[in-house]
């Protein structure tokens, strides 16, 4: 079972590089290649580590796969870049990078490549909105999907039975539960989100501020402090202050993550990407009680479900032949019998319409049709996508904090927040 | 006696000798760390964001008025001044108490003395993980007991804006007092014991011997020790970063958090250029006084 | 002093020592710990230290990181830091220490002042000179980078220690018929061993635990552990203290080890005195 699709991938690569079958040999062009790949550490790295022997088995290309922390990641290949130091040739990008790697033409961009080879690649069996979120950059393919995530939902579902409670149906319905399920006495909170100042807490609440409906750019201008967005920001920090474990805020992803894990939080929004942890019994307390369920949004609004993940990016500074291997690798990568095998080894990071209805991975993930459902009406603006986001995102994570510890009030904190932020536009 | 010996050696020679002692390091420091800097400082001049190459231009000072005005970096500065006298005071006297106890020979202080190093060999970003997780209302070992006792506020000493700045402080004190008590223990070994002995046969008692025989011999340590830990300090990024990111609120914002998100998060490198050399500046002022006062002491005890 | 005040005062002495031994070495035992642990029972409410040890957190190290090769780097990086670090500070700090001309004090300011700079504004400018001298990626950039922050502080440590020796003592070899070079190599520098041995040490460690200039200057080959420790931590949605904890025992014992060795130098009978 498991030589055929390896075979099947084989040939393909053939096929591709306009080889015929009997020359085996030659169907290795880039054979004895090095290519360097930073990448984030995240699920699917260990995965990529991984599949990248087997690459090499196939096509001689020797894929150095480079495992960095975030900050490390973004750091290191830009200045990568910026001293055209070609010390990467592919690299797994953040979304929100793309837009100023675009601008500055640090990538390379990928549109001509996917159309001669759509048919072959099966573009159409992925998702669109992954196209647009983790990569296009004003119809430039600057980087190719390579981990779709999806904002999600985690909810404990004893917690809401008991409670006589139904799963949300509108972001009104989740605030009302999150008080309800909230019992401090017995060490249960209705609630969790990141509150740790910066990246962590800014877009977790850009999360909430998309689901009932605020806008941070509008026309090329940033619009922080509209009333819509001050009053978001005042119920989050109601939540914060009444429904939050102690110490939320100065949470990152990891105490989020492990709060819910552990069995403190009733909801979280998160990424899908951690969604396999919660039935892990080696890391979490709630195997048999955690459900997933799409992200709800303010009564009346159309789902609005955020989308998130990693692409990856060629270097524009490296020669024709290494960016042709390296396109090889991104279409090797991203192959449907590849991607699931990367998914076999934990990646929790989807991109494929066949993937998220393939049996083995559902038998594994129980919970792709949330995915499915999330990526079909997925939203890859919920945090814009403007060369400009860090330095708003920056902005908005002392913002979002000094609301939360109660240093000032939303409608202030904004303020102030939109008054730096119109410094950049 | 001196004078027959300068005889001996010619002047001449032992300049050159001596120059030929000092040169490598200066060569070294000149290629390896003034030709970045100036290249550094350079940059500070020109408006330089590395993400939009295409709007490089030279603007002269406009990046250091920019910085002095900008009330972030205002508030940073206050904040990573407190910072900054809170921790080297404190890890100084700490460190000399502990040197002091360290310094009788025995095996016992020899193998106390290594150990004692363990903080300084993690890297400081841990050290900031180890304690936002140690002190974690929710979860850490020691925040959850505070929080129940109510010695810490509900969302724990890191998640206050009155108490996360003096945590920090906690936290840097730990990581670098043994270092400061090492050195001062190396100055303390280094002590010629005929003094000390001679002061002990005149029956001066220890806090005496204390102030008026040790602490005057150990002022180019204290010099030293000051220097550094006042340089560090100053420049503390990772245990903050890693433990409160800035905040809660931008109470523990160091100026370096600005600096480096500015250069090496934003690649702003024009502007995070100018912020570091304004903070050079800040500590070459702090060393001067440092400098000066330690003279000061040094011509008074010399003189009584 | 009789003797029960004596042997009260050593009880005195190292119960302090104790405490204060406890207090910095309690954090990293805990760290330690991790390791041991699944990470279920790091996070949980309230916390406690009651869980099954496992060994996972070892393996799941093991394959991700070629391990070997990570504390090669460290002992490498670290040990050419150092030796490149005394070897220019130490005969620095004697010519500052012995010379007469009071502006060459200006030098040893300068040192201390450049030591001051920030990273940020080195960096980039620095990682572009190592590009053209083709040595970026490799363990020398580090070295080199090391060496220009730790040279200054060796100087500085070994001027004060010669200074603490008198002149009279070479200037006595020197009649015997010792060279200039001879007399610091013979004689004051086996005089100021202690300060070496510490200056040594600190240099090892600032190099060990050092982050961000591996960070930037090294590539997957020529890492150290201080950066792959954090790599470890990594990833968004799980905690990795337990491979934090892993991580961290390579990290701290070989220098613990170092440390010990080193010692033996560091606190060696030099109190007999000067004569």
């Amino acid at each position: 079972m498991k030589r055929r699709p390896l075979l099947a991938a084989g040939l393909a690569t053939a096929a591709t590089l306009g080889f015929s079958r009997r020359g085996w040999s030659q169907t290795k062009p880039f054979d004895g290649m090095t290519l360097r790949l930073a990448s984030v550490n995240d699920q699917y790295s260990p995965g990529l580590k991984a599949l990248a022997a087997r690459f090499h088995q196939e096509t001689g290309i020797a894929v150095v796969v480079d495992i960095l922390g975030y900050g490390e990641l973004q750091t290191k290949v830009t200045t990568d870049y910026v001293g055209h130091t070609k010390g990467y040739d592919l690299a797994t990008t953040d979304n929100v990078w793309a837009p100023q790697f675009a601008e500055a033409g640090y990538t390379v961009p990928l549109n001509d490549w996917m159309t001669r080879d759509a048919a072959e690649m099966k573009l159409d069996d992925i998702y669109p909105v992954l196209f647009t979120a983790l990569g296009n950059y004003k119809g430039k393919q600057v980087a190719f999907p390579l981990a779709g995530y999806a904002n999600v939902l985690a909810y404990r579902k004893d917690l809401y039975k008991s409670a006589n409670l139904q799963p949300p149906a509108t972001m009104q319905a989740l605030v009302a539960n999150a008080y309800t399920l909230t019992d401090k006495a017995h060490n249960q909170y209705g609630w969790v989100a990141n509150g740790q100042k910066g990246a962590a807490c800014a877009q977790d609440w850009m999360q909430y501020l998309a689901e009932v409906g605020g806008v941070l750019v509008a026309n090329g201008q940033p619009t922080l402090n509209t009333p819509l967005n001050i009053q978001s920001l005042t119920t989050y920090r109601d939540l914060f202050q009444k429904a939050a474990p102690p110490g939320a805020v100065n949470w990152d992803w990891d105490g989020r993550e492990a709060s819910f894990r552990s069995g403190l939080a009733a909801n979280m929004q998160t990424w899908s990407v951690g969604a396999l942890g919660y039935f892990d019994p080696k890391q979490s307390k709630v195997t048999e009680t955690a459900g997933l369920m799409v992200t709800p949004t303010a009564d009346g609004m159309k789902p609005r479900y955020g989308i998130g993940g990693w692409g990856i990016a060629i270097n524009a500074d490296i020669d024709d032949r290494h960016k042709d291997a390296a396109w090889t690798f991104i279409k090797w990568i991203t192959s449907p019998e590849i991607h699931i095998a990367l998914n076999q080894l934990d990646a929790c990071s989807f991109l494929r319409r066949s993937e998220l209805h393939d049996p083995g991975l559902n038998r594994k993930y129980p919970f792709l049709s949330v995915i499915d459902e999330s990526f079909t009406h997925g939203d890859a603006d919920f945090r814009p996508r403007v060369p400009q986001y860090p330095e708003i995102q920056d902005i908005l994570g002392t913002a979002v904090n000094s609301a939360l510890v109660g240093a000032m009030t939303p409608a202030a904190a904004l303020a102030a927040a939109q008054t730096q932020a119109l410094r950049y536009f | 006696m001196q004078r027959s010996l300068l005889r001996l050696t010619s002047p001449r020679r032992r300049s050159l000798f001596l120059f030929v002692m000092a040169a490598p390091a200066a060569l070294h420091v000149a290629v390896f760390a003034l030709y970045p800097i100036l290249r550094g400082v350079g940059f500070s001049l020109f408006q330089m964001n590395l993400m939009q190459p295409w709007l490089h231009r030279f603007i002269c000072l406009r990046n250091y008025t920019d910085a002095l005005a900008d009330p972030e970096i205002r508030h940073s500065l206050i904040v990573t001044l407190i910072f900054t006298l809170g921790c080297v005071t404190a890890e100084l006297v700490l460190g000399f108490c502990l040197a002091l106890l360290l310094w009788p020979d025995s095996r016992f202080n020899r193998v106390a003395t290594t150990l004692m190093l363990v903080p300084i060999t993690v890297t400081p970003i841990v050290v900031g993980l180890i304690f936002r997780a140690l002190l974690d209302p929710s979860f850490g070992l020691i925040g959850y007991w505070l929080v129940h006792a109510h010695l810490a506020p509900p969302q724990g000493l890191l998640g206050d804006t009155r108490t996360a700045l003096p945590t920090m402080m906690v936290v840097d004190v730990w990581e670098w007092t043994p270092l400061v008590a090492l050195i001062l223990l190396a100055a303390l070994k280094a002590l010629p014991s005929d003094v000390l002995d001679a002061a002990e046969i005149d029956g001066a008692d220890h806090v005496r011997r204390l102030r008026l025989i040790i602490l005057p011999m150990m002022l180019p340590a204290l010099f030293l020790v000051l220097v550094l830990r006042v340089t560090d300090v100053f420049r503390t990024y990772d245990i903050v970063f890693a433990a409160t990111a800035g905040g809660p609120a931008d109470s523990t914002n160091l100026l370096m958090l600005s600096a480096v998100k500015q250069g090496l998060l934003f690649f702003d490198i024009g502007y995070g250029s100018a912020i570091s050399i304004l903070m050079t500046l800040c500590i070459v002022l702090m060393a001067a006084v440092i400098m000066l006062t330690l003279r000061r002491m040094d011509r008074r005890f010399n003189e009584s | 002093m009789s003797r029960r005040t004596k042997g009260s005062a050593l009880l005195m002495q190292r119960s302090l020592l104790v405490m204060a031994l406890l207090v910095f070495l309690a954090p990293i035992l805990w760290l330690i710990m991790t390791a041991y642990e699944p990470s279920r029972a790091i996070q949980s409410v309230p916390p406690t230290l009651r869980f099954t040890p496992s060994l996972a957190n070892f393996a799941s190290i093991a394959s991700n990181f070629d391990l070997p090769r990570l504390t090669l780097s460290s002992m490498v990086i670290s040990a050419g830091s150092t030796m490149l670090s005394l070897l220019l500070g130490i005969p620095c700090g004697y010519a500052l220490a012995r010379t007469r001309m009071r502006s060459a004090i200006l030098l040893a300011y300068a040192f201390l002042a450049i030591r001051g700079v920030p990273t940020v504004v080195t960096l980039i400018p620095f990682y572009l000179f190592m590009r053209q001298l083709h040595l970026l990626g490799s363990w020398w950039a580090v070295i080199l980078m090391n060496a220009t922050l730790s040279t200054a502080f060796v100087a500085w440590m070994m001027y004060t220690a010669f200074r603490a020796i008198p002149r009279e003592v070479e200037d006595a070899a020197i009649v015997d018929g010792c060279s200039a070079f001879g007399a610091f190599w013979r004689v004051a520098l086996p005089l100021a061993r202690t300060s070496v041995a510490a200056a040594a040490l600190l240099c090892m460690m600032f190099a060990w635990n050092d982050y961000l200039n591996p960070a930037f200057l090294t590539r997957a080959e020529t890492r150290p552990l201080s950066v792959a420790l954090l790599t470890a931590f990594g990833g968004n949605t799980t905690s990795g203290w337990g491979t934090l904890g892993a991580m961290a025992h390579l990290s701290t014992i070989p220098i613990v080890l170092a440390g010990l060795l080193l010692n033996r130098y560091l606190t060696a009978g030099l109190t007999r005195g000067i004569h």
